[in-house]
Parts: C-alpha cells; structure tokens; sequence
C-alpha cells in the first residue's frame, strides 16, 4: 500500500527508468505484452473492464471520469456494426505536455493499453488521434507500429489468436478544441472540428455514428498496469477516490521543470520541492494546477492541498491534465489573463454564439485593463459575461475560458483593480 | 459607412483566380495517388482521409490556394466545400504562400512567463519583419503560435511544422538560423526527464540525435 506521503519511495510504472524501452525487443525483455497475452488467452473482456473497474482509474485528460464505467456503456455487440476506440493525444490544453513524453519514451505501452482497452469493449479499430504539431512524434510512433504490426502483436489474429485490431494514426492539423471529444470524432470523419450536442454519447453513436469510447493517451497506458499488477494494487496507489500513477507536467518559474511521475494525491508543496523550488528563491504569486482551464490558486490557498479530484475541489479548483504552472510573485496576473483570453479567442471554434463572440469580448475587455485604459465596471462586466457564457454552449470551451477569467479577477481583484481608471466616485482618485 | 448604406454590395473575391500553378504541375502522381489511396483504405468513407490528403497536397505544393483544394476534392470525389471547410478551419493548413521556413514561436502563458515574447523580439528585430509577416527574400515566416505542448522546455519554437527547438536563447537562434542558411535538416530533440538525469544519469533514448535537458527558464521582460 502506499501512501501519498511515500513518493520517496516511489517506483516508475508508466515511465520505469530503463534506456531505450520505446525499442519493442527491449520493452518485450521488461515484460511487456504479457498483460495482452494474458488478457488473450485467460481473461474474459467483462472481467478486463471490471478489473479496471476495481481499479478506480479516472480518465487523465481532464474531465477525470472513471474509465471503467466509460468503457461498460458500449452497447452489446451487434454483428455487423463496427465499433471503435479513439484514443485523444490531441494534447493542446496550454500547460500541459505529459502525453507527448509518454508517447516517445514508452509508445508500446501506450500500444498495449489500446489493444488491452479494445478487448475489453470487443472491438477491431482504434484511431490514434494526434495533434498535428506533433509530427515528429507521429513518425516515431509509425515506425514503432509498423515493428509491433510485423511482430504480429497488432493487426489480424493478434499472438495467434482470433482477436484482431488495427490502431490507425490519424494526423490532426492545429486546433485546440480537436481534444474535445465530439469534435475530435468530426475531424476523424473529415469535417471541420465542430462539437456534437450530447447526448447521444459517443457509446451510443460516435464515430460515422458507431458506438466510440474515447481516452486519453495516459489513461490507456495505465491498463496494462492494471492488468498486470492487479486492480487493487492500482486502487492502493496515491489517493483513495482517484488513485493511480499519474504524470505531473510541471513548468513555470521552478528551477526543475520538467514531467515527473508520482501517485495522484501528492501535496503541491511537495511537487514545488520536487521541482527544485521557486527560481530564484522567490516568492510563489499563484498556480494553476490542471492547464490553463482549471481556476488559478493563490499562493495561500495550497497548504496542504493534494493533487487530486477531491482535495482540489475543496480548495476551489480542478486536478484537470495535471499540467501545473507556478507562477512567482513578480507575475503580472492581468497580462497573465489577457493572453489566456486571447487564447480561447483564437481556438474558439465558432459555432455557437456566446463562445465565438464572448471569448473576443473577453480579450478586448482584459486588453483594455492591460493598457491601463480600463475601467473598475469593466470587471464586473467581465463577470456577468462569464456568466452569459457558461453553460450555454454546445461543448465545455466557453465555460474553460470563463472559469479562469472568473477565478483570477476573484482571487487577484487588488491586481486588477490598480490597474483600471479610479471610478469617480472614489476619494482619494 | 454612408456609401454602404447607398451601395449595399461587398465585392466578392474572384470567381476564377489566376492559378499558382501551371497545369503540369497541378497533379498527383502514381506514387501520390497510391499512397492517398492508402490513406482512404483506413477510413469507412473516403473524408476521413481529407486531412491527410491536404497534408500531402501541402507537403507538395508548399500551400493549399484554392486550385489545390480542388484537386484534393477531385482526387477523393469529395464536394469541394467540404476540403475548403477543413482546410480553412485548422490553422497548420497555410492558405496562402509562407517563407520557406515558417517559424511558429509559442508565447501561450507558460512559454509567456519564461521569455516567449522575448524570443518573439528578438526575431521580429533579427528577421526585420513583424509576428505574421514574410521577410522581403520569402525565407522565413514570423509566427506567433498557440500551446504547442512543451511548456517544461520553455521558451520554444517549431520550424515549419516539423521539428521543435527548446530552450531558446538568442544564441540559439543565432545557431539555428545559420544551420537553416546552410540548408542543414533540424535534428529531432529528446527531452530528457528530470527524474531520468536523477535515476539514470541522462536520456533514455540512446538513439536520440540531440539531446536537451529541462533547465530554469530565463527572466522574462515583455508579456506582450
């Protein structure tokens, strides 16, 4: 069993520290595919996703839904209607770069997670999704797909057995709003990336309107894991209601940034010493601990906050991709917010109205303050228009743009107000 | 505005433009309709391999004008609506002719706190063109890109869709602008993990041509 407090101890499992284990002969001498032979010959795929059932896994992207239930809402299977897995390493949420390190150093995991994964939901076809930006990666991957195809380990009759499945890499070209999962199920089909109304799920109808499940790329590589060490060693692992290994991806004014492995439900006092401190022995201002969607904390509001789901909503923020950026006490938090802003403005896909037109409100309002042409309405403006936003969207993109805009004006207000024009009512303006 | 309201019509843009391409040159070879035909074979219906059909058809023709998006449309019997919508929609698909090499710089909030901007400067003063400008020989393109997924090793760029480069520093630059004047390809560079350095004693990748450490970002002087 351990606990969060033994992250001294703690061994790599998703990253172990062997050279060259993306070679598919050295990943194969550490043990690899044997959670996939295993899974073959002696597992049952009800047993598989009840075992990661038991193992309490959530979905790494973001949103944190428990994998096992995901993967049992495919229907039953029906001869004749194909079904696929996607797996999203559409990885565009600014802050956050885990996935990226998980598919150069350790791709077969990844591979065998698929496989795993698509036994389990009994289906023939996984669409390995990847942001176009990544094209270096994308060729890495292909080569080491095409050894694990001509070791007979995907493809027709996987290891000799009538399972077959094929994982096909699919070249994404630059769009943040593609790791949604809807819209990502559009560009496969060859559309522009537009987001489905929910519902129906993708388990009901996703990709050219067959049953989907979608994960993401760290999600997946914790299955042969699962398979291998047991469900209930995973569940043992890190925090009790979100356990697992998990990939920090830590950048900012840290002296060690860089993506560390850990279990889920560190204290971020811990990750910043990890991290090797503050740069410059400063003084922490404000994180944001799951990518640029989740609300920003205040440097007062982390002592003894854990990295997980629980934990961090307490506190008032989200675990999201675990991509955590520490920000020191010389941040201006309003060019912070204005270049957020500017962002979603960017990769607001334009289909519904208050997102298209919000996002660029919210830019011209933040810009305005930036410039010190601002006004202390403006804030409440940019209040009342997050709420305009949330929720009245067809995807989650208009509420990740106004939950940081909310939070940093709430928790930075002093930061904010300086910088606008004194109302003129104020006495000492 | 008044002359507007008098003339209601917005000109519309060229029904036939002047093509960028002679005729000859405007087509797919064997080798390039097997390999899109490849691309087809892995999706139900042929759109799924709209995307990969126009990276090829970039990759070729260097930019996608609208004679090219036809020819990909014809070549997967797609509407031609359809390849315009996908190709106008996602932002490595350029439109219009870009320098040979187009520099993207990531200045999202984490490359933004560790000196993006700053690298964004110092190109904008070395290349003498402004962020979303060609220079005047058409060698480079000036970009001033989102996210790219690499914020651990930030400041960074990406050089025309390909490779990426860590850790910018001026001198860097320096270097890689005369590698790029020399006409010498960007190696891949490895990332190697903090706790690999600690374990291991440095990258895991033995093969790796190049290989970069995370290391503390730089002092940042613009936001903007």
């Amino acid at each position: 069993m351990t606990k969060a407090g033994d992250w001294k101890s703690y061994k790599r499992v998703l990253l172990p520290p062997v050279k060259d284990l993306h070679h598919l002969d050295v990943y194969q001498e550490q043990g690899g595919y044997q959670a996939l032979r295993a899974v073959l010959s002696d597992w049952k795929p009800e047993d598989v996703t009840a075992e990661v059932k038991l193992s309490g896994l959530r979905g790494r992207g973001g949103a944190g839904f428990p994998t096992g239930l995901k993967w049992s809402f495919m229907p039953p299977v029906k001869p004749d209607v194909p079904r696929y897995l996607c797996c999203n390493a559409d990885e565009s949420e600014p802050g956050t770069f885990k996935d990226r390190q998980l598919m150069e150093y350790n791709p077969h995991l990844l591979f065998e997670g698929i496989l795993i994964a698509g036994y389990a939901m009994s289906l023939k076809a996984c669409y390995l999704y990847v942001r176009g930006e990544f094209a270096s990666w994308i060729t890495l991957l292909q080569n080491e797909l095409s050894k694990a195809y001509d070791a007979k380990l995907v493809g027709d009759n996987i290891l000799g057995t009538d399972h077959s499945m094929d994982i096909i890499i699919h070249k994404g070209a630059g769009a943040y709003i593609c790791g949604e999962e809807t819209s990502l199920m559009e560009s496969l089909e060859g559309k522009r990336a537009y987001p489905r109304i929910k519902p129906p799920f993708p388990a009901q109808s996703g990709i050219w309107g067959y049953p989907t499940t979608i994960n993401n790329v760290e999600t997946l590589a914790c299955a042969p894991i699962i398979i291998n060490r047991g469900g209930d060693w995973f569940a043992g692992v890190g925090a009790k209601k979100h356990p697992g290994p998990v990939l920090y991806g830590i950048s900012g004014h840290v002296n060690r940034p860089g993506v560390y492995e850990y279990p889920t439900g560190m204290l971020i006092t811990d990750l910043l010493e990890i991290a090797g401190g503050m740069r410059d022995n400063k003084k922490l201002k404000a994180l944001v601990p799951g990518g640029a969607s989740v609300p920003v904390l205040r440097a007062d509001m982390i002592d003894g906050v854990t990295m997980d789901v629980e934990s961090l909503q307490e506190a008032g923020s989200m675990m999201g991709t675990a991509g955590m950026l520490f920000l020191d006490e010389d941040t201006d938090m309003v060019a912070f917010l204005r270049r957020v802003a500017r962002f979603y403005h960017h990769e607001s896909c334009g289909q519904c109205t208050p997102c298209r037109e919000g996002t660029g409100w919210m830019e011209n309002l933040i810009t305005r303050i930036d410039d010190g042409e601002g006004n202390l309405r403006d804030l409440d403006l940019l209040l009342d228009l997050c709420d305009q936003m949330e929720g009245r969207t067809v995807c989650a993109l208009a509420d990740a743009a106004a939950w940081p805009v909310r939070n940093t004006i709430k928790r930075f207000r002093g930061d904010f107000e300086r910088r606008c024009r004194p109302a003129a009512w104020a006495v000492n303006a | 505005m008044a002359d507007f309201i008098r003339n209601p019509v917005v000109a519309l843009p060229d029904p036939n433009p002047a093509s960028h391409f002679s005729k000859e040159e405007l087509v797919f070879t064997a080798e390039e309709k097997e390999k899109i035909a490849e691309y087809v074979a892995q999706y139900p219906t042929p759109d799924g391999a709209v995307m990969w059909a126009l990276w090829l058809a970039q990759e070729k023709f260097g930019f996608l004008p609208s004679e090219v998006m036809r020819l990909v449309a014809t070549e997967l019997s797609l509407p031609y609506a359809q390849v315009y919508g996908v190709a106008t929609f996602y932002t490595q698909y350029f439109k219009e002719k870009k320098g040979t090499f187009v520099l993207d710089v990531c200045t999202c909030f984490s490359c933004q706190f560790c000196g993006g901007y700053d690298i964004l400067a110092y190109l904008e003063e070395k290349l003498g063109v402004k962020r979303g400008h060609t220079t005047p020989c058409g060698r480079y393109t000036l970009q001033e890109a989102e996210c790219l997924g690499a914020c651990g090793s930030a400041p960074m760029m990406q050089v025309s869709n390909g490779p990426y480069a860590h850790n910018l520093t001026p001198e860097k630059i320096d270097a890689l602008l005369a590698a790029m004047e020399a006409g010498k390809p960007l190696p891949f560079v490895s990332v190697t993990l903090p706790q690999d350095e600690d374990e291991m004693g440095g990258n895991r990748r033995t093969d790796a041509e190049v290989v970069e450490h995370y290391a503390v970002p730089p002092q940042t002087k613009r936001t903007q």
